[in-house]
């Protein structure tokens, strides 16, 4: 009895992280800067960004960010039971519910975190026998909690310094429109790569569905080829999640684009990847809207044009409290489930 | 600039690009712009049959239609600019001047008048050069954007210069107007005061025309 619901429980996970990775792409917006600029066909673009954040989530599942969130997080001798992840997932899901309904925009990375921390310390607390100093591993949170300030400054950064050296050398040497024309057309091509490299570093990044996953290839719920084919199906749900939902988002802030200059387009792009990239390889699971919104600040400031500071302000309110909000949440999810004797 | 008596060969305007196309159009719109003005001094000259010739070929002629149809094909076929939507407006902006000129030299068809006296025409005659100097930049100017935007704005700022002049002289004009001692039919009131006020409407397009092109050289260039 004890087994069929542990077998449904883990079933219930791997569904939910199919059902993650899905929204991870319904949620992407990366390709709108190059669906505006019309380079490519809408379902064409489509299948080539969901493509690319599938690929680049199947080929980092092997360890990086999946790994830091399904295992490296954790202290020592200590795996996820699945009751825990069930409760992070849920815990994570709700919040995220209660931002959108509330038209705040908040960073499901974060949240997943969040309520890992919430889970760990309760579960140390309450039934764990462990000392709550010793649930997680102290030194990858603060990596990672290091790693969500320095991205998005560092986003601010290289875009800021991108635009600079682009414009001396570059930009600023053209005179007429029918100039400006012609090298943006050459700018596009590289935009199309830019974007297909951002994507493939977003799906590698995006450790919520596979750092679920994780969890359960570490406890023992999963084998390695069960982890991996999951891992596949999680991609094909990212592009599938392009595809289906993510269109809407995608050809709405499109058509808000069509003069946008793919030039900038290109270096907020480049610049938000890479630092994708870094973070990835250093297995930290970073918030990819986060850095966006500070490499297109980097690009006011560098073009110095005003920044709205109180929506700024705003939101970084609210990113600054999703995480122990997250983990309140999860922790009284947790210690309420082990009151009633499910854990 | 391509003499615009005739019309021009649907072939030699396939071949021409967005930015080609905007410019013949602009050397359409300004000689019929030019010939609007030739007329008005000829009607200040009391020359009514020149007068007349040259307000009916701003009325009758067309030969930027085929301009016109060809850049709006190729327009909406372009798919690769992202500047697509600024080209559209400039091009629409160029054709008001048409539709401006149309509707003055209609208005000015309906009646003719003998000018008070020669402080009024002469006045009125300073005005029409003002117009012709901004019609002429304005062309200037439109015919840059493609190549050096810089220069199209710095021509702008002279379009405003002399548009600052012209209103000061309409004043003088209005004042003029409605102080002569003797008794005006109100119908050659009513004429000399649309007159004036009509070509001041063209003026003043030109002069948001010039600053639209000011945005532009704003929103396109980067300074360092």
């Amino acid at each position: 009895m004890a087994e069929n619901s542990t077998l449904i429980i883990i079933i219930i996970l791997i569904i939910l992280a199919i059902g993650l990775a899905f929204s991870i792409g319904a949620n992407d917006e990366t390709l709108s800067t190059l669906v505006g600029t019309g380079i490519l066909k809408f379902k064409i673009a489509l299948i080539i960004g969901g493509a690319a954040i599938g690929g680049g989530m199947i080929a980092f599942s092997s360890g990086f960010v999946a790994k830091t969130v399904g295992s490296d997080i954790l202290g020592e001798g200590i795996t996820y039971t699945t009751f825990m992840l069930l409760t992070v997932l849920i815990s994570s899901i709700i919040w995220l519910i209660i931002g959108s309904f509330a038209g705040i925009p908040l960073s499901s990375t974060h949240s997943l975190l969040g309520s890992v921390v919430g889970v760990l310390i309760v579960y140390a607390i309450s039934q764990g026998g462990v000392n709550p100093e010793n649930a997680l591993n102290w030194d990858k949170l603060g990596n990672i909690i290091l790693s969500w300030f320095l991205s998005p400054l560092f986003g601010l950064i290289i875009t800021y310094l991108l635009f600079k050296i682009i414009a001396k050398t570059y930009l600023s040497k053209l005179k007429g429109l029918n100039q400006i024309e012609k090298s943006e057309k050459y700018f596009k091509w590289f935009l199309l790569g830019s974007v297909i490299f951002a994507e493939i570093w977003v799906g590698a990044n995006s450790g919520e569905a596979l750092g679920i996953l994780y969890g359960l290839l570490n406890n023992g719920s999963l084998n390695l080829g069960q982890y991996f084919f999951f891992a596949i199906i999680c991609g094909i749900f990212a592009l599938l999640g392009i595809f289906i939902a993510g269109r809407y988002v995608i050809r709405n802030l499109a058509s808000q684009m069509t003069d946008a200059r793919p030039s900038e387009g290109l270096i907020t792009q480049s610049s938000s990847s890479i630092i994708l990239m870094i973070a990835t390889l250093f297995g930290l699971p970073i918030s990819h809207s986060h850095v966006i919104v500070f490499c297109i600040i980097g690009m006011n400031k560098a073009q110095k044009k005003e920044i709205d500071l109180k929506n700024l302000g705003k939101m970084a309110i609210y990113w600054v409290l999703t995480f122990p909000i997250a983990g309140i949440m999860a922790g009284f999810l947790y210690f309420g489930l082990n009151l009633i004797g499910l854990v | 600039m391509i003499k615009m008596e005739e019309e021009i060969d649907d072939k030699i305007l396939s071949k021409m690009s967005i930015d080609e196309l905007t410019r013949l159009f602009m050397d359409a719109i300004n000689e019929q712009n030019l010939k609007l003005i030739e007329g008005i001094e000829h009607l200040v000259e009391e020359n009514f049959k020149e007068f007349k010739k040259n307000l009916t070929y701003v009325i009758k002629t067309n030969t930027e239609v085929a301009i016109k149809k060809k850049f709006e094909s190729k327009i909406f076929k372009s798919k690769l600019m992202f500047s697509k939507a600024d080209r559209l407006k400039l091009f629409n902006k160029i054709n008001d001047i048409k539709n401006i000129g149309e509707f003055l030299a209609n208005k000015l068809l309906l009646y003719m008048v003998v000018f008070p006296d020669e402080e009024f025409k002469l006045q009125i005659q300073n005005i029409l050069k003002s117009l012709r100097i901004i019609s002429n930049y304005l062309s200037d100017a439109v015919k840059l954007i493609g190549s050096d935007l810089s220069k199209a704005r710095d021509i702008c700022e002279d379009i405003k210069e002399e548009r600052r002049r012209m209103r000061k002289t309409e004043w003088r004009l209005l004042d003029k107007l409605y102080n002569y001692d003797m008794d005006y039919l109100s119908r050659t009131f009513l004429y000399l005061k649309e007159l004036i006020e009509n070509v001041m409407m063209l003026a003043d397009h030109i002069k948001n025309f010039s600053e639209y092109i000011q945005f532009l050289a704003t929103k396109y260039l980067i300074f360092e």
